[in-house]
C-alpha cells in the first residue's frame, strides 16, 4: 500500500483483508442475484400455477449458494488485480480509495459503475417484489372513494360514544407518560456517558441500560399491547402499559442525552465546595435538565395520544377500540366521525404541546 | 503598601511537591512542579493558556486527580484522601472559576447557599431547604460583595462582574481558609476586573485567606501578587517577587514574541 503509515502487524492486514473480501461478496452476490430474479421474472417463466411467476416463488428458487460462491471468486480476483482494473468497492470501504482513483469521477472507475448497477438493479428489484402495479393505482379508485365520501359525511350516530372514549384516550396517554416520568428520570442519570465515567461498574451499568433501552424501543408499542392484553387483559389499562414501556425508553433516551449536553461548570463548582455526589447531581445537573425534559414530556405525551388509538386498535382501550370494527363492517359515515375526533384531538395536542415547549425553553 | 503582610511566623498553607498529570489523550499538562504556599500569601500563577495553570489549581482541591506527586493542605494530604474526607477538606477551600459556573436558574440566593452544602443536612439539602442561621449568613456574604439587593433574581439576569461577584460569595459562604481562582475575571470586561480582584484582595488581607489565582494579565499580576510562579507547558519556569518580574522574565514566560499587554511599564518599574 502506498500509504506512509503501512500496517505491520500481520494479523491486523490479515482481518482487514478478509473484512474486504467479505464485503465486496456481500455486494457482489446481492448483484448477482437481483440480476437473477430480474432474468426469471422477465423471461415469462410460468410458476406452479401456471400463472406468471410472482416475486415470492422466484425468491425461493434463486441459486443463493452458487451465485455466494462465484461472487467469492469475483470478489477475490478483483482484490489481486486491483492495481489494474480499479479498486473494489469493498477495499475502497475499508482501507480508502487509492490514491489514483481520488480524484476521478465515478464513471472511470470500475467501483463507480458497479454501484451504479447496483443502485438500478436494487430498483427493478424492488419493483419486482413489492408488486408495483402502476395500471390499477391510476384506474381502480372507485372503491376507495366511497370511504373518502363517508369521511366527509360523518354520522352522529358514534358521536356520543366516541368523545366518551377520546376523554379516556387522553387519559390513557397522559397516565402512560405519568407513571413513565420518574423511572426514565432515574434510569437517564444511568444511561448518561457523561455521568457514568468515573468507575467500570457506572460504566458498565451505562452499556447494560443503553442495550436494555434499544431493545425495547426496537419493539413496537403495538406488539407491547398485545403483550400486556395478554397479561391484564382487553381494555385501556393494557394500553396504558404498553405505552408506559415505550414512552420510560423513549423518554430516557431523550433525557439521558440533554444530560449529556449540560455545562459541566456548575458541577465542578458544587463539588468544589465539598458537596456529595449526589448533592452535585441536584444542584450541578437538575437545574440545567428541568426545561428540556418538561419539553420532551409533553411531547412524548402528545405522541401517546396519537399512539393510542393505534393501540386500540388490538384491544388496548381508547377511541381505536370503536374505530376497528366499523372499519371491519364498512360504516364509513361512523369511521369518518370518530377520524375526524382523533385529527382534532391531535391537532389540539399538538398545538398545546408546541406553545407550551415553546414558553419553557 | 507592601505586598506581603507582616505575619509573625507563616506556617505553610499549601504544599505542592512534584506534581504530575497526563490526561488519557496522553497530553502532558503539569510536569514535576513543586511550589509551597505560605498562610496569607496571594500567590499568582503566570502562564499562557494551555501551560497547566487550571489543571495546576484543580489538582489542589482534587477536581482533577494528578497522576504523580502529593499535595498536602495544612499539613495533612489531601491527594490521600477519599470519599467524606476528600469532602471535608473541600470545604476548607473555596474555588472562583473563569466561567463563573453559577446554576443559572436558580436565584442569587440559593446560589450562596450551595457553599453551605458540605456542612448541611443532607436530605435536606435535596429540597433545597438550608437553617436561617444559614440563610442569614448567606445574605451577610452578599452583602459584602454589595449585591443584597439582587438576592431573590435569578443568577442568570446578572451582569458577568456581578456573577462573579456571587461566584466569591459562594466561596465565602464555606468559611474557607484557601481560596483557588482560576482565572477570575479573564472573561469580564477590562473596567469590571479591579472590582472583582478587589474582592477577592479584600478576603486576603482582611481575612487572611490564603489565595493561589491564575493570572494573564500583567497589570493586574503586578498590582495584586505578594509572590508569583510561572508555567510553561506544565513546568515551573520562573519564580519571585512581583517587583523582580521584568521585560526579560516575560518574555521567557510568554516566548520571544509576547509583547507586555498593555504599556510598556515593565521595563521602568524598579
Amino acid at each position: 500500500m502506498s500509504t506512509p503509515a503501512a500496517d505491520v502487524n500481520p494479523v491486523h492486514k490479515a482481518v482487514l483483508r478478509l473484512q474486504t473480501v467479505l464485503l465486496d461478496t456481500i455486494l457482489i452476490a446481492s448483484l448477482l442475484l437481483m440480476g437473477e430474479l430480474q432474468w426469471v421474472a422477465f423471461s415469462g417463466r410460468r410458476g406452479s400455477t401456471g400463472l406468471l411467476m410472482p416475486a415470492e416463488e422466484i425468491l425461493k428458487i434463486l441459486d443463493y449458494g452458487v451465485l455466494t460462491l462465484v461472487a467469492f471468486v469475483i470478489a477475490t480476483a478483483w482484490n489481486l488485480f486491483y492495481r489494474d482494473i480499479g479498486c473494489s468497492p469493498g477495499r475502497a470501504w475499508v482501507r480508502g480509495e487509492p490514491p489514483w482513483e481520488r480524484d476521478l469521477p465515478w464513471q472511470h472507475t470500475l467501483r463507480g459503475w458497479f454501484l451504479a448497477l447496483f443502485v438500478e438493479f436494487s430498483f427493478f428489484t424492488g419493483w419486482i417484489i413489492t408488486e408495483v402495479n402502476l395500471a390499477t393505482f391510476l384506474t381502480k379508485f372507485g372503491k376507495a372513494w366511497d370511504i373518502i365520501r363517508g369521511l366527509l359525511h360523518p354520522s352522529g350516530a358514534v358521536l356520543d360514544q366516541g368523545l366518551i372514549l377520546l376523554v379516556q384516550t387522553v387519559f390513557l396517554a397522559f397516565m402512560a407518560t405519568a407513571f413513565a416520568i420518574p423511572i426514565a428520570f432515574f434510569v437517564s442519570f444511568l444511561a448518561a456517558r457523561n455521568l457514568t465515567r468515573q468507575s467500570l461498574t457506572f460504566r458498565l451499568t451505562y452499556t447494560v441500560v443503553r442495550t436494555i433501552m434499544n431493545f425495547v424501543r426496537a419493539v413496537e408499542p403495538l406488539v407491547w399491547a398485545l403483550i400486556f392484553i395478554s397479561w391484564v387483559g382487553i381494555g385501556p389499562f393494557a394500553g396504558v402499559l404498553a405505552l408506559w414501556i415505550a414512552s420510560i425508553a423513549s423518554l430516557a433516551k431523550l433525557y439521558s442525552e440533554s444530560i449529556e449536553s449540560i455545562d459541566t461548570g456548575p458541577m465542578d463548582a458544587i463539588a468544589a465546595t465539598g458537596a456529595s455526589y449526589l448533592q452535585v447531581l441536584r444542584y450541578g445537573v437538575v437545574p440545567q435538565i428541568i426545561p428540556p425534559f418538561l419539553s420532551f414530556t409533553i411531547y412524548r405525551w402528545d405522541i401517546n395520544v396519537r399512539m393510542s388509538t393505534i393501540i386500540g386498535f388490538v384491544g388496548g382501550g381508547g377511541i381505536g377500540y370503536i374505530l376497528k370494527p366499523r372499519v371491519d363492517l364498512g360504516e364509513w359515515g361512523e369511521v369518518g366521525t370518530l377520524v375526524l375526533l382523533i385529527a382534532i384531538t391531535v391537532w389540539l395536542m399538538d398545538l398545546i404541546s408546541a406553545k407550551i415547549r415553546e414558553r419553557i425553553v | 503598601m507592601s505586598a506581603t503582610a507582616p505575619l509573625p511566623a507563616p506556617q505553610e498553607a499549601v504544599r505542592i511537591e512534584h506534581l504530575g498529570k497526563t490526561f488519557p489523550s496522553g497530553v502532558r499538562a503539569l510536569d514535576d512542579v513543586s511550589i509551597t504556599v505560605r498562610e496569607g500569601e496571594f500567590l499568582v500563577v503566570l502562564g499562557l493558556s494551555g501551560s497547566g495553570k487550571s489543571t495546576l489549581l484543580r489538582c489542589i482541591n482534587r477536581l482533577i486527580d494528578p497522576s504523580d506527586g502529593r499535595v498536602f493542605i495544612f499539613g495533612t494530604e489531601i491527594t490521600a484522601l477519599t470519599g467524606s474526607a476528600l469532602r471535608a477538606m473541600r470545604r476548607r477551600i473555596g474555588m472562583i472559576f473563569q466561567q463563573f459556573n453559577l446554576v443559572k436558574r436558580h436565584s442569587v440566593l440559593d446560589n450562596v447557599l450551595s457553599g453551605a452544602l458540605g456542612r448541611g443536612h443532607m436530605v435536606r439539602s435535596l429540597f433545597l431547604s438550608f437553617t436561617p442561621d444559614e440563610v442569614a449568613f448567606a445574605r451577610s456574604c452578599l452583602q459584602r460583595v454589595g449585591l443584597l439587593d439582587r438576592a431573590s433574581e435569578r443568577a442568570d439576569r446578572l451582569s458577568g462582574g456581578q456573577q462573579q461577584r456571587v461566584a466569591i460569595s459562594r466561596a465565602l459562604m464555606q468559611r474557607p481558609e484557601i481560596i483557588l481562582a482560576d482565572e477570575p475575571v479573564a472573561s469580564l470586561d477590562p473596567a469590571l476586573r479591579h472590582s472583582v480582584m478587589r474582592h477577592i484582595e479584600a478576603l486576603n488581607r482582611e481575612e487572611g485567606m490564603t489565595v493561589i489565582c491564575s493570572l494573564h494579565d500583567i497589570d493586574l499580576v503586578r498590582r495584586y501578587a505578594s509572590r508569583i510562579v510561572a508555567l510553561k507547558a506544565g513546568r515551573l519556569v520562573w519564580e519571585g517577587q512581583p517587583e523582580h518580574l521584568d521585560a526579560s522574565t516575560f518574555r521567557e514566560i510568554y516566548g520571544e514574541d509576547a509583547e507586555p499587554a498593555s504599556n510598556s511599564s515593565v521595563e521602568e518599574e524598579p
